[in-house]
């Protein structure tokens, strides 16, 4: 990212402000490939003040109410993308049935910011940096994806492909976040920021005793979040505590490849993920 | 070109404007609402802050025309208000400036949050003024500044 232009302009573009998510996918297809997605404008506006994004057509699906729902249903709970990070900490059903993604939210930029960062933008751009995917990943929760001509919903594991990259087409965008079986999950998520404060690891966790299910989500280490459950990490339900995250920590350690990069190198990001695994560990199970 | 009405501290205004434009530069230089202030133009320094709508966002990450048929109100909105002057004057008792860049939008920003919580205290407060950077690093005078003006958004008289 260049530090050395002018960002006081954004290129041209034409704004649309479509009333339905029909309305603003028909938009996506009419622009065929040329058009982008405003949600909380965080990332996309710098990057138009950077010429990293030049789009014909800028779409504000801000305003449309059906992306802005927290509902239970009867597959879990069910987040509208346009949703703040502000509306996510505010919610009292994120609150109490997604723990790690209401703890997530608290750290999507600053508190200003997060009343215009929305969860649809936080995982869509595909940034190793994203505090949502992680969160979503440790719920095991799916996307639904929307064309106009197409609905098909992800895992969120498969979201992102690369840096900067994800599995959506041009004329696609994330509707909606499905978090199933939240009844008595309980979850919390850490980070560990650089003096500039930009990620150097990022650990999401939900626990279910009832269902023993554990899952750990690691992020901000590589392009995409890494995911481990019980199994991978050999948790013992009736064994010692420090035992068990003893041989997480060293599991977790072991397996993740972390980027080396000019804000940390590999072997640094791997020390700071087991540890920030190792506490947030202790941290959940102490309150269980 | 649009022409947008947005209701500036009150007062219903128009302006002409490119689809491109972001809202600093519409308040700053179409509408004459100085106290917004332009300096990272990216987001991180918060000196821009206005309430939307009731809540602060960064008007050089806000496109002018999201906020067509909105309410805008920025520092000089805030005089008509009892607490939010006593809050400004809170700012000058403590010194809670060197250069006063960030002043406006460290008063737009603190008056949404004590309106808000009026209790608020502690490493609370600092996180919801994270938002805002001040380079003198008048951050504690701030801070006081803040926690002793939460006694006008207590009082119902105000």
């Amino acid at each position: 990212m260049s530090f050395t232009t002018p960002y006081f302009t954004l290129p041209k573009f034409t704004y649309y402000k479509p009333d339905n998510v029909s309305e603003a996918l028909s938009l996506l297809k009419q622009h065929n490939g040329k058009a982008r997605v405003l949600a909380g404008g965080v990332m996309l506006v710098n990057m138009m003040k950077e010429r990293m994004a030049l789009p014909e057509a800028v779409i504000d699906i801000k305003g449309i109410g059906e992306l802005k729902g927290i509902d239970i249903t009867d597959k879990g709970v069910e987040i509208g993308s346009a949703v703040t990070a502000s509306e996510l900490q505010k919610s009292e059903i994120i609150k109490k049935r997604c723990q790690p993604l209401a703890k997530a939210a608290s750290y999507m930029g600053d508190k200003i910011l997060q009343n215009s960062v929305t969860i649809g933008g936080n995982i869509s751009i595909g940034m190793p940096s994203t505090d949502g995917l992680p969160a979503l990943m440790s719920m095991d929760a799916s996307l639904e994806v929307r064309s106009a001509d197409n609905v098909r919903t992800i895992p969120s594991s498969d979201l992102v492909v690369n840096i900067g990259r994800t599995v959506l087409r041009a004329d696609e965008m994330i509707t909606k976040i499905v978090v199933p079986h939240t009844e008595g999950v309980t979850g919390t998520y850490a980070k560990f920021l650089n003096a500039s404060e930009v990620a150097i690891s990022t650990a999401a966790l939900s626990l279910s005793l009832t269902q023993k299910k554990l899952r750990i989500a690691v992020g901000a280490i590589s392009a995409k979040p890494y995911y481990f459950d019980q199994s991978l990490l050999g948790w013992k339900w009736d064994g010692h505590l420090e035992e068990n995250i003893k041989t997480s920590v060293e599991i977790i350690g072991s397996s993740v490849k972390p980027m080396s990069d000019a804000v940390a190198g590999s072997e640094y990001r791997r020390e700071v993920s087991k540890i920030l695994v190792a506490r947030a560990l202790k941290d959940l199970f102490g309150g269980a | 070109m649009r022409t947008i009405t947005i209701t500036v501290n009150g007062l219903s205004r128009e302006a002409t404007v490119e689809d491109n434009e972001l809202l600093l530069n519409v308040l700053r230089d179409k509408l004459g609402v100085t106290s917004v202030k332009a300096a990272c133009w990216r987001g991180e320094c918060g000196l821009c802050t206005v309430l939307l709508n009731g809540l602060p966002v960064k008007s050089c990450m806000t496109l002018a025309v999201e906020a067509d048929g909105k309410e805008v109100v920025t520092a000089e909105g805030l005089y008509s208000d009892e607490r939010a002057r006593k809050l400004q004057e809170s700012f000058v008792e403590h010194g809670a400036m060197q250069c006063g860049f960030c002043t406006p939008a460290f008063v737009v920003t603190s008056h949404y949050v004590l309106s808000r919580d009026p209790e608020i205290d502690g490493e609370d407060l600092k996180r919801e003024l994270s938002g805002v950077i001040c380079r003198c690093g008048t951050y504690y005078q701030i801070y006081d500044a803040v926690r002793d003006a939460r006694k006008y958004y207590k009082d119902k008289n105000l």
